[in-house]
């Protein structure tokens, strides 16, 4: 029998070096992975994507601009672009540099299968909001064209991303989403959101976390240097314009924004005893989840009315069409309700 | 097929240019539409004579059993009941079927086969082997199983089960899990393979898959008996002679809630590592209560309980019941292929605060967990070569706890090797009958495998480290 304290510290040892080997995106063998995958072919795929998204927004993609989304030395990026060039994906004349039809097609397929895949994860896997992203960043360069085609065809050939980018078709055609930032929304008069951008990260993260959807009706009440002010879907949110600016909205008629009720717009928000209207299911709440809200009986104009709370505080049981049925409170918060007095 | 008219292209076109046009979430705006026509259509067609859809009878019970106050309390009277009456109940049955199947008709097929002549390996194959393998999984299991599941079934069909997912919700929920786990769990208590079947009732794909990786942890009735006599012999024996039984009693609950305590914390790790991307969706209807049929429930559920513990018995115990026996009997160079087996798995055991006898009694009852002390005890009197023993690949049980125990000392056994194999018993893979149950449920063979092999690699982890640890503080064990 080997000594109990050799025995342990030959195994904590042990512990410790495998979770630095093959601890989740930190150690070493991710890491390993990571690095590995940064080939040549996906920095330049990667900077097709960057190119044509300056092209899109009408602006000079440039040597700095480049590195800077590789996350490269201006001297890697330089070889790159002259890789690039001798592989007929750009051409660089007087100092721009322009996407020639061949790279054009390749970084469309590149956004396509991000995009696919980012509505793939929404609708058919519980990953989080924060991590389609990430997710789809690796995806984009294992798709083939073929595979994309597929995706899209079981997804049902959708327009547009969860985020509100369009989809590329499979023959390249790209509408833009059509939206003005939010901050150049004129004061109290309604617009829809049509798009969030997802980079960077940080900011995404503060729009995932202020719980904003395309299709969501928002309004802006204050619109200041440090602050903007707007209300949607019930709820008041405050963000700095860095943040308002990176939400695209469209206008709207004047008579679209619905005037506020009494503030209790959640199913959440009923006591036991209480009824309410069914107004409509948010548009978080997609694919699998969606589907059971509308298999229980949970559409427009669904009388609900809450029964009674769990001893431990969540979930609450509902009367939906004659059945108690209970959810969870991240559930019946996703469902915009009118109560009625009983 | 044919060449793309003007007419075709033009119609292509606009399909194209309208696809932009018709708006974000068209899929989800016709399923909707579709879905609320549906409804109106029902609403127009469907007469409710008297609008009355929740009875006050209903509501009153409903309060009473989801209230603040009894809630948890009455929860957990009703499932003491339950147990109560499994555990000692299942003891008369079974000391019957023992007697019958094991003091009775064994001493009988034996006789039998010495008066017709039949050569000693074959008896001893057939009888020793197969035959009391079979039987011995059949008295420890058939009543608890005859008497448990009956009860369950009751208080589900009476409606009371979902109230306790409903209660237990918010718990599971802080681990990832879904509150109809508490039922599989419950289920699990009874048997592992029925508790994974009972993770139907979970709609939501990443809950039932915790459930079913996680139902491993609740001490099933296999494995009650192996807790019940290490803890009365070893644990009981160390507090004066009164207290013994409650001492004993206490630490097989404290390992059955150690047990509960892992669920939490692997349906916790599991849903935020492997199972992050699995959909989930949370529903969770509480029917209207219904008076239970309880004739026909109890015959129904007897008489299913009892074909598959016989099925399980003869297609799983029987088998390894003749590869025990065989091991036991085939001998290399004098040695049997049991003891190179064990000697081989000692210094393993070893470390781990276990021995080389009890991983191998662990490998032979992956059929059927009930066979393990009847398997240690024989292997530990083959190995120690102590009198007392039915011979080399019969198992027995010993009627004394005093000459079990001096059996165990005898063969190096500490309060140690005790404490770990309790442990070891409630943390190791699923039996062969939960295994399969897993992959027919899951249809998957890595979670299958997940399902197996976790709970074996943290069982060698945790005694290993108790191991480690015990020495230490206790000197040298």
């Amino acid at each position: 029998m080997p000594d109990p304290l050799i025995a342990l510290g030959t195994a904590v040892l042990i512990i410790t070096l495998a979770a630095f080997l093959f601890w989740p995106e930190h150690g070493w063998l991710a890491r390993w992975r990571q690095t590995n995958q940064l080939n040549e072919r996906i920095r330049s795929e990667d900077a097709l994507k960057h190119i044509h998204k300056f092209e899109m927004k009408g602006r000079r993609p440039t040597l700095e601009s480049i590195s800077g989304a590789l996350n490269n030395s201006q001297n890697d990026t330089a070889q790159l672009i002259a890789a690039m060039q001798a592989n007929n994906f750009l051409t660089v004349a007087d100092g721009e540099i322009h996407l020639t039809p061949q790279g054009r097609d390749s970084a469309l397929h590149i956004i396509r299968a991000h995009r696919l895949w980012e509505r793939y994860l929404a609708e058919e896997t519980g990953f989080q909001q924060s991590e389609w992203h990430g997710q789809a960043e690796l995806a984009e360069h294992r798709l083939t064209p073929a595979q994309a085609d597929a995706l899209a065809f079981h997804l049902g050939n959708p327009t547009h991303d969860p985020h509100g980018d369009p989809i590329p078709t499979a023959d390249g055609a790209l509408v833009a989403h059509g939206g003005q930032p939010l901050t150049t929304l004129p004061l109290d008069s309604p617009g829809l959101i049509v798009h969030l951008e997802d980079e960077p990260e940080v900011i995404y993260a503060q729009l995932a976390a202020e719980d904003l959807h395309p299709g969501m009706v928002v309004r802006v009440t204050e619109s200041a240097p440090e602050r903007v002010r707007f209300w949607s879907n019930g709820d008041e949110h405050l963000v700095a314009p860095i943040v308002a600016g990176n939400i695209s909205v469209i206008p709207l008629p004047e008579d679209e924004m619905e005037e506020d009720t009494d503030g209790c717009e959640r199913l959440t928000c009923l006591s036991p005893g209480e009824t309410a209207v069914v107004v409509n299911i948010s548009n978080a709440s997609r694919g699998p989840e969606r589907r059971r809200f509308m298999d229980l009986g949970i559409l427009p104009g669904t009388s609900i009315t809450a029964e009674m709370r769990s001893p431990g505080g969540d979930p609450t049981a509902y009367i939906i069409r004659g059945a108690l049925i209970a959810l969870r409170h991240e559930q019946a918060n996703l469902i915009k309700v009118k109560k009625t007095g009983d | 097929m044919t060449v793309q008219t003007g007419a075709t292209q033009a119609i292509l076109e606009t399909a194209d240019s309208l696809r932009w046009q018709i708006g974000r979430e068209f899929h989800e705006h016709l399923m909707e539409d579709i879905y609320t026509d549906a409804t109106h259509i029902a609403d127009r067609a469907v007469t409710r004579p008297d609008e009355k859809p929740r009875f006050d009878l209903d509501r009153t019970i409903d309060r009473l059993v989801t209230s603040r106050i009894f809630g948890f309390p009455l929860m957990i009277l009703l499932f003491t009941i339950v147990f109560w009456l499994t555990i000692s109940g299942a003891n008369v049955p079974s000391s019957w079927l023992a007697t019958l199947l094991l003091d009775t008709i064994h001493p009988l097929l034996k006789q039998g086969a010495a008066a017709i002549g039949m050569p000693w390996w074959l008896d001893g194959f057939l009888i020793d082997g197969m035959y009391l393998a079979t039987a011995w999984v059949v008295s420890v299991m058939l009543p608890p199983m005859a008497i448990f599941f009956p009860l369950f079934t009751l208080l589900e069909d009476f409606g009371y089960l979902p109230r306790v997912a409903f209660n237990l919700d918010n718990a599971f929920k802080k681990s990832g899990a879904h509150g109809k786990q508490a039922l599989s769990m419950m289920m699990g208590f009874g048997c592992n393979a029925a508790g994974v079947v009972a993770t139907r009732v979970i709609d939501s794909p990443r809950e039932r898959l915790i459930a079913i990786i996680t139902n491993n942890f609740a001490l099933c009735n296999g494995r009650w008996p192996t807790q019940i006599l290490i803890a009365s012999i070893f644990i009981g024996g160390l507090v004066p002679a009164y207290l013994g039984g409650l001492i004993s009693a206490l630490s097989v609950v404290a390992i059955a809630l150690l047990g509960v305590l892992f669920t939490f914390l692997v349906s916790w790790s599991l849903s935020r590592t492997l199972l992050k991307g699995e959909v989930s969706t949370f529903s969770l209807e509480l029917p209207p209560y219904r008076p239970p049929r309880i004739w026909q429930t109890i015959y129904t559920s007897v008489i299913d309980r009892t074909l598959i513990v016989l099925w399980r018995a003869i297609t799983f115990a029987m088998p390894a019941g003749a590869v025990i026996w065989l091991t036991a009997n085939v001998t290399i160079g004098g040695t049997s292929v049991v003891e190179y087996v064990i000697n081989f798995l000692n210094p393993l055991g070893i470390l781990v605060g276990l021995n080389g006898v009890i991983l191998v009694a662990y490998i032979f009852a992956i059929p059927a967990n009930e066979i393990v002390i009847p398997t240690i005890l024989m292997l530990t009197v083959l190995v120690t070569g102590a009198g007392g023993g039915a011979g080399a690949g019969v198992m027995f049980e010993l009627e004394s706890q005093a000459d079990t125990l001096a059996l165990f000392y005898a063969d190096g056994w500490t309060l140690l090797t005790a404490v770990n194999l309790m442990l070891f018993s409630l943390i190791h893979n699923p039996c062969s009958t939960t295994i399969y149950t897993i992959y027919k449920e899951t249809g998957s063979k890595k979670w299958t495998a997940v399902a197996s092999l976790l709970p074996v690699v943290m069982g060698f982890v945790v005694t290993f480290f108790v191991a480690q640890i015990w020495r230490l503080v206790a000197g040298i064990g």
